[in-house]
């Protein structure tokens, strides 16, 4: 009995021995949070991580009778084929300019209509009108480009609702599918309408988590709503305006191929302002199926754009430490 | 503790512990499941796949159940082609070959994408299959010239052509009912087809001609329908690596110096001419203006609602079979007819090359070139091919004569210049115009046509293949606008040369040049 009694003092007593305690005992409750994270961890290796392997092809000549073990080795030849097509300084252009007109151009938006439906006072009011702008984000990119086309073309290319108001005004008719000047702001206009009201929702949900008594002292201060929107709303949204940047700027050398490509096609006359990467690269390699030249310009986004991730969260660290994510 | 209510409504005492291992558990095995094959191999194997461009027949479902109950039974496998929008057709079917994507043929050529699947080495060779001798039936509807005419220069046949006659030329298909109007029942110069399209234009508030955007709509080969010089001497065809880039203009007597000589389209006077004319075209509104954003679909359905005086067609005697039925619903009394503006009329020999313009190719990742060619086979019999090509007898067709067939059902004809098409086996649409009859039936005599002097010369990329690639995209870019007539020629001429200068022109020019004078030399 008193031996017994010893020898659990002593394990009580030792440190060693609690801590392998607690260590089991955490392990044992951890067990089902990593059995709960496994499917999401599984998923990301399998669809993120284990691709990746794939990248080797952006070295090599490849070709699938080959396969990836088999092709020739090309070093950094795929890569030339972007740099010294002549037009890569406009392409690179193009996509970080348009890129930056989305993205503040949604994010404004997404800010404006939040605050606006945030002042809607009926609840079924609020309800129907963010439904309605919420809708556009689900219209596939093809079903705009033809809405584009009735606006902006017609039939046969000629006419359009856009141009039949200008004639109400005697203004002259645009041929809007040969002229690359608007496009970037047309194009804008499109991610806005498609992109604004998703936007909102994040934002209105930001809002909503703003306590009221803050709201409450702004009233007391004698504050009007739009005084209120500008200097309490607004600078408490920072922190959410901050995150979507920063995941934006990751994106920065991403084209949206999908609304692009589905508006614009191979409309050769309207490249000028709107070919991007992956515009370029998709029209000059479905000729030629090489899937090699195609992952090394892949690559280089994915570098670019992870070198802006690190660098956009540095600066916010930097300079606006209060919505740092680190 | 947690609690988890039952569907009694009686609180069940589950460990918090126990309900995160639980639900991880199942989710990851769930996960799992999904990233493992699917089942059903069996299904996979039997089933097999073919890419075609175009829409999916009306009553397909059924005409394809038809099929494949009568295939199963003789073959033990199943027909299941994917029908892919004309538009993305090259660059999809491309995509899904170099992928290596899970089917068995496919049509190909070389103004689709034949040249870059051979270089990727992703089409099966047919040669010792068909030299097997067991597929009869092939080989007795498909005459052996045909696939000699079509041997890739390493000698090897890389497809069954899928032609109905002996060569295709481009020409108009106009509105019989505006032509009695507005040309007095007859067209047969390009002049008296140009003042027709300004008449419609003017007086119907209609385009003249409407087509998606086409080189060889304004660079013919050796007919295009805006080309007006193709129309009074069709006697030569242009060089290319592939159909989407760059167009060379050989010298008109390489076959006697043997100097090729080509130079870009641009150095040549005619297709120059052309481009204006083009442009004016497209600023008098006698062209459709949407040429670089048109879908095809559209485009038909344009002119088969009485949209448009003529359109595009091509001597594979479904002119009036693809538009008669639509037009005559839209537009009361319509009618069609098929002109081909020869200056020489029927006597006029153009340059051919009598290469196929459509190959079913077998995808060399399918790995199952066997089953490939005994379903090529199996359409080459007569009772076979007419129940895919017209639907089934008595439902959707009726027999007119030998040769004929007359539509009863809504089964559109399945697009056999995909598959089946073959010459011997090929039934006459019952309600084909007079003058489609006469040119279909004259495409047909290889006698009408004069062998171009290039005519199985198909020049490798392997050398050019960058520069190729970058010419590609620069013609997408810079041409393409001057053949729908949307950029001022000079100007837009000038983009153009700059950029293929850029692109590396001088090096793809020399390596054509050098590969022509070495095919011309070893013709000699």
């Amino acid at each position: 009995m008193s031996a017994d009694l010893d020898a659990a003092t002593n394990s009580l007593a030792d440190p060693r021995t609690a801590r392998s305690g607690n260590r089991q005992k955490r392990r044992g409750r951890d067990y089902g949070l990593v059995l709960l994270a496994a499917p999401a961890v599984i998923l990301l290796v399998v669809f993120a991580y284990g691709p990746m392997a794939g990248l080797i092809v952006a070295f090599q000549d490849f070709n699938v009778a080959d396969g990836v073990f088999g092709s020739p080795w090309a070093g950094f030849e795929n890569f030339e084929f972007f740099f010294t097509s002549g037009g890569a300084g406009r392409i690179l252009w193009n996509t970080l300019f348009l890129n930056i007109l989305f993205l503040a151009a949604t994010l404004g938006s997404g800010v404006l209509l939040a605050i606006m439906l945030n002042e809607i006072r009926g609840r079924v009011t609020k309800r129907f009108f963010q439904s309605v702008i919420f809708v556009p984000y689900f219209v596939s990119p093809i079903v705009v480009s033809i809405f584009l086309q009735a606006f902006l073309a017609g039939p046969s290319g000629r006419g359009g609702l856009v141009n039949d108001l200008t004639d109400v005004f005697g203004l002259p008719s645009i041929s809007w599918y040969t002229e690359p000047g608007p496009w970037p702001w047309i194009l804008t206009v499109v991610k806005v309408w498609q992109m604004g009201g998703y936007m909102s929702v994040i934002f209105l949900a930001a809002i909503t988590a703003i306590p009221e008594e803050v709201y409450e002292a702004g009233v007391i201060d004698g504050a009007s709503r739009a005084q209120m929107a500008l200097r309490i709303t607004v600078p408490l949204l920072k922190p959410t305006a901050a995150i979507l940047l920063v995941l934006g700027v990751g994106r920065i050398f991403y084209g949206d191929f999908g609304t692009i490509y589905a508006i614009v096609g191979d409309n050769g006359t309207l490249f000028s302002t709107t070919d991007v990467i992956d515009t370029y690269v998709f029209r000059a390699l479905r000729t030629i199926g090489d899937f090699g030249t195609t992952a090394a310009i892949g690559l280089f986004q994915s570098v670019i754009g992870f070198v802006l991730v690190v660098a956009a969260t540095l600066v916010q660290r930097r300079y606006a430490k209060e919505t740092s994510l680190l | 503790m947690a609690q988890l209510i039952d569907a009694a409504g009686l609180s069940l005492p589950v460990s918090r512990r126990g309900f995160l291992a639980g639900t991880g558990g199942l989710l990851a095995a769930a996960t799992l499941a999904a990233c493992a094959p699917s089942g059903g191999g069996e299904a996979a194997t039997s089933t097999f796949g073919h890419l075609l461009p175009g829409d999916v027949p009306a009553q397909w479902d059924r005409i394809r159940a038809a099929v494949n109950t009568k295939l199963k039974a003789d073959l033990g496998f199943e027909f299941k082609p994917e029908f892919i929008n004309w538009t993305n057709y090259a660059s999809q079917s491309l995509l899904k070959f170099t992928s290596g994507e899970d089917f068995q043929t496919a049509l190909s050529a070389r103004w689709l994408n034949i040249a870059q699947l051979i270089e990727s080495k992703a089409l099966e060779p047919l040669d010792e299959a068909l030299a097997s001798g067991k597929y009869p039936n092939l080989m007795a509807a498909v005459d052996q010239s045909a696939f000699d005419a079509n041997r890739w220069p390493d000698g090897s046949v890389y497809g069954v052509p899928a032609v109905n006659s002996a060569a295709r030329i481009h020409h108009v298909v106009a509105r019989g009912d505006l032509v009695d109007k507005y040309a007095g029942g007859s067209i047969e110069t390009f002049d008296q087809l140009e003042k027709f399209w300004y008449d419609v234009q003017q007086k119907e508030g209609i385009p003249g001609y409407i087509n998606r955007n086409s080189p060889f709509d304004v660079l013919g080969a050796p007919t295009g329908v805006l080309y007006a010089q193709g129309w009074e001497t069709p006697d030569f065809l242009p060089l290319y690596f592939s159909s989407d880039s760059l167009m060379f203009v050989p010298s008109r007597d390489a076959a006697t110096t043997g100097s090729t000589d080509a130079v870009p389209f641009w150095e040549y006077e005619p297709y120059l001419e052309s481009l204006h004319r083009v442009r004016k075209y497209y600023e008098d509104g006698i062209i459709n203006g949407d040429r670089l954003n048109a879908d095809p679909a559209t485009l038909k359905s344009q002119f088969d609602g009485g949209g448009a005086a003529t359109c595009w067609g091509i001597t594979d005697g479904a002119d009036t079979s693809g538009h008669l039925d639509l037009l005559e619903q839209a537009v009361k009394g319509a009618s069609l007819v098929t002109l081909l503006p020869f200056s020489e009329g029927l006597s006029a020999k153009p340059n051919q090359t009598f290469q196929a313009d459509n190959l079913v190719v077998v995808n060399a990742a399918a790995a199952d070139a066997e089953k490939a060619l005994q379903l090529l086979d199996w359409v080459s019999i007569q009772e076979n091919h007419d129940l895919l090509q017209y639907g089934e007898e008595g439902t959707d067709w009726k027999a007119v004569g030998d040769d004929a067939y007359e539509q009863v059902g809504d089964y559109a004809n399945f697009p056999g210049f995909a598959m089946s098409w073959r010459v011997p086996l090929e039934r006459k649409y019952s309600r084909m115009s007079e003058s489609e009859t006469t040119w279909f039936d004259w495409s047909k005599e290889y006698d009408n046509f004069t062998l171009d002097p290039f005519a199985t010369f198909i020049p490798d990329l392997a050398e050019v293949e960058k520069e190729h690639a970058q010419i590609t995209a620069a013609i997408a870019e810079f041409a393409n606008p001057l053949f729908a007539g949307a950029v001022d020629v000079t100007e837009g001429l000038d983009k153009l040369k700059s950029a293929l200068d850029t692109a590396g022109l001088p090096k793809v020019q020399e390596e054509l040049n050098k590969q022509a004078d070495a095919y011309l030399a070893a013709q000699k």
